[in-house]
């Protein structure tokens, strides 16, 4: 525990109790030729001194043996009759008691002032170990440093041994529990509360209670023949808060430093997908709009002029098609789209979707079957018409050139479901399921174009609403795609007074 | 088009949509002068006489919004504004500073002419008398009278059914941002409520449209707003 400076400390009790009889004696020796000139009260002020020297020096059972010793010697060799416990004048019986109460009274406050005075010291180091630690632990850079020091600590204050243990304290335990139980230390983590086992030896368990949240559990074991003291458990508790603090700091560091990474990963990304897409459409426009003005040249092109012309426009429009979907997918992949959900009817973007998806339609006819009574849905509305134009471009893509392509509404309890279907060849079942995946197409050896990122596309937007995607081909024939918005609470829309 | 040529300026970095958006203007009899630059293109801007502004938003030595506003600040010519697809946002910021229609990149010839001579007829309407009597498809509106009829028959509008129809058709061929339209039409408190819009805009397609999910006149900007159409 605590050195103490002076040299009494190192002894046991009993060589105190000896040396405490020695002085006495030695008192009584010096005292002894000074029996004739010294008035025997003098001779008991040598007594008392001895006891006091006694009190400060051995503390205060020697003190008391000194006081009762000092008494019988005065008796028997400085009262008369001598060597004798005998009394003649029974005056010297007052002297005894009273220089019993004296001594026994300032033994008993001179050990009292002294252990005060060992006490303010174990404080002030105790404080100044606190100090220490506090300083060192504010500079420690990771979890292991912090173990470090307060292994250190711990060793030098109280000669034992302590384990940190950090967040998950089960999966450490299962490791290393030569010396601690695990489920006592959960429980401390759980409850908060600390916890001292005596099974095998005293181990403290405590909890490290930081502002947020109990970040873990450090146990001690003090050394083999130390007994903790009130006064120790308090300075254990000062430590684990201490830990706790520098755990925390250390958390919300690597916290910040995370985040910073990411924030700075997804701006990289952003600018990139920007820069990416500024680049793949400049060209791309300039392709649309010089095949079409070649239209534009008078005297006319002859017709094959024309006729390149437009397949060269149809391609780099289908061009642009696809920039615009792989672009889309990685936005939604890279997580960097956040959604702009407003409350909206479905009808508004239908008619936006089917006015955009235009030319591909070619010869289908199209059938809108919405129900008047449709609650309002809240979604992102660019990203809902890119999905829907990807399934009716899909639809019309995928069935004969004169089918009918159907879009439907319905409610479905907490949903809404919004249906695509055509009069093509339908989906091949097993594989439903995979179709929305990336770069999966349902009959790969298909002689119609296609990436098979549309639907993936759809599937990660509809995700993102928290709806659902699913395949259906109903007994009629043909394939049917069917979108699952959740219903939500729709805002109140008043009356208008008229 | 008109006797006196059209004076047509195009701000774009990358020449060779330059080049073709003034095969495509030329084509329609315009006079076309071009700029590379935002510095570049507020100078001839601000020589005068130029009826109509084509501009890219992303400019090599700044944002086409900046070039909007400082137009604005002696024009209230159309500007119609090129933008990618992927920035709404940004299409929003420029309508809201004064830009009037806005194409999507890539865009095909045939709608940059169809987009450009609408904004030439607002503007030659704007200078001439404007009639209150107003006809698209088999819709007559009076905006003196404030009566609207559908094949000869008079429609019952609500009041707020009636300031939106009356915002659009003064406004055709133009974007109309929903901000905008929500700031005028309920009062600036209602700017966040978009819903009030869309479903009012839905009520009036109910009652004059043919086929409210296909709409033929009070057409969707999908994330933007919306625009009106005389006509396909």
């Amino acid at each position: 525990m605590f050195a103490r400076s002076a040299f009494a400390d190192r002894m046991s009790s009993r060589q105190k109790m000896v040396l405490s009889v020695l002085a006495c004696v030695f008192a009584a020796i010096v005292a002894s030729p000074l029996r004739g000139v010294l008035d025997p009260a003098n001779i008991v002020m040598l007594f008392l001194l001895t006891v006091l020297v006694v009190a400060v020096s051995l503390g205060r059972n020697p003190a008391v043996l000194a006081a009762v010793l000092s008494v019988l010697l005065f008796d028997v060799f400085f009262v008369p009759p001598h060597f004798s416990l005998a009394v003649s004048n029974l005056q010297y019986l007052v002297t005894f008691a009273v220089m019993l109460a004296t001594a026994l009274i300032t033994g008993h406050l001179t050990a009292t002032l002294k252990e005060q005075a060992a006490d303010a010291e174990r404080r002030e180091q105790r404080t100044h170990a606190l100090y220490e630690i506090a300083s060192r632990l504010a500079g420690a850079l990771n979890d292991g440093q912090v173990d470090e020091i307060v292994s250190q600590f711990v060793r030098s204050e109280f000669g034992g041994r302590c384990r940190l243990l950090l967040g998950e304290v089960a999966t450490e335990v299962s490791a290393d529990n030569a010396w601690y139980a695990g489920e006592l230390a959960r429980w401390v983590l759980e409850s908060g509360q600390r916890q001292i086992s005596r099974e095998e030896g005293q181990v403290v368990y405590l909890p490290l209670k930081a502002p947020m949240r109990v970040r873990g559990v450090l146990v001690v074991q003090p050394g083999e023949e130390a007994a903790l003291l009130e006064g120790d458990l308090a300075l254990l508790d000062a430590l684990a808060s201490l830990v706790a603090i520098a755990v925390e700091r250390l958390h919300y560091v690597e916290v910040a430093q995370h985040s910073e990474v990411e924030m700075a990963t997804e701006r990289l990304r952003s600018s990139i997908l920007s820069a990416l897409s500024h680049d793949l459409r400049t060209p791309l426009t300039v392709l649309v709009g010089l095949a079409d003005s070649i239209f534009l040249i008078r005297p006319s092109l002859p017709e094959p002029a024309l006729e390149n012309a437009r397949a060269l426009r149809d391609q780099a429009t289908r061009l642009a098609g696809l920039v615009a979907n792989l672009l889309e997918m990685a936005r939604l992949t890279a997580g960097s789209v956040t959604l702009r959900q407003e409350w909206q009817p479905l009808e508004e973007v239908v008619g936006s979707s089917l006015k955009l998806v235009g030319d591909a339609l070619g010869r289908h006819r199209l059938r809108v079957e919405l129900p008047r009574d449709l609650p309002l849905l809240r979604f992102d509305a660019v990203l809902i018409e890119r999905v829907l134009c990807n399934l009716v471009e899909n639809a019309a893509k995928y069935s004969p050139a004169d089918g009918e392509i159907r879009i439907s509404a319905a409610l479905a309890g907490a949903f809404v479901d919004l249906a695509v279907s055509d009069e093509g060849a339908g989906f091949p079942v097993p594989e439903s399921g995979q179709l929305f995946e990336m770069f999966v197409r349902g009959h790969s050896e298909s002689a119609t174009p296609g990436t098979g990122l549309g639907l993936a596309i759809c599937r990660a937007i509809v995700d993102a609403h928290g709806g659902r995607m699913r395949v259906e081909s109903p007994p009629s024939g043909g394939g049917r795609i069917v979108v699952s918005l959740p219903r939500g609470v729709p805002p109140v829309v008043e009356a208008e007074v008229a | 088009m008109s006797e006196t040529r059209s004076q047509v300026l195009i701000v774009e970095d990358e020449a060779q949509i330059r080049h073709f958006v003034r095969l495509a203007l030329e084509a329609d009899g315009c006079v076309v002068q071009e700029a590379g630059r935002l510095a570049d293109g507020l100078l001839i801007a601000g020589a005068g006489a130029i009826d109509l502004v084509v501009l890219d938003l992303g400019l090599p030595d700044g944002d086409g919004i900046d070039f909007i506003r400082a137009y604005r600040g002696w024009s209230d010519g159309p500007v119609l504004i090129l933008s990618a697809r992927t920035e709404e946002r940004h299409k929003i910021d420029a309508l809201d500073a004064g830009a009037d229609d806005y194409l999507t990149k890539p865009f095909g010839v045939g709608e940059l002419r169809a987009r450009v001579r609408a904004l030439m007829r607002r503007r030659q309407r704007a200078g001439g008398e404007v009639s209150p009597l107003l006809e698209f498809g088999d819709i007559v509106v009076d905006l003196a009278k404030r009566q609207v009829w559908r094949k000869g028959e008079a429609v019952h509008l609500t009041p707020i059914e009636y300031r939106l129809l009356a915002m659009m058709v003064s406004h055709p061929g133009q974007v109309l941002t929903q901000r905008r339209l929500l700031a005028e039409i309920w009062g600036a408190s209602y700017i966040e409520s978009s819903h009030y819009l869309r479903v009012y805009v839905g009520h009036l397609r109910q009652k004059l449209e043919d086929d409210p999910a296909q709409p033929r006149h009070f057409l969707t900007e999908t994330g933007v707003g919306y625009r009106f159409q005389t006509g396909t």
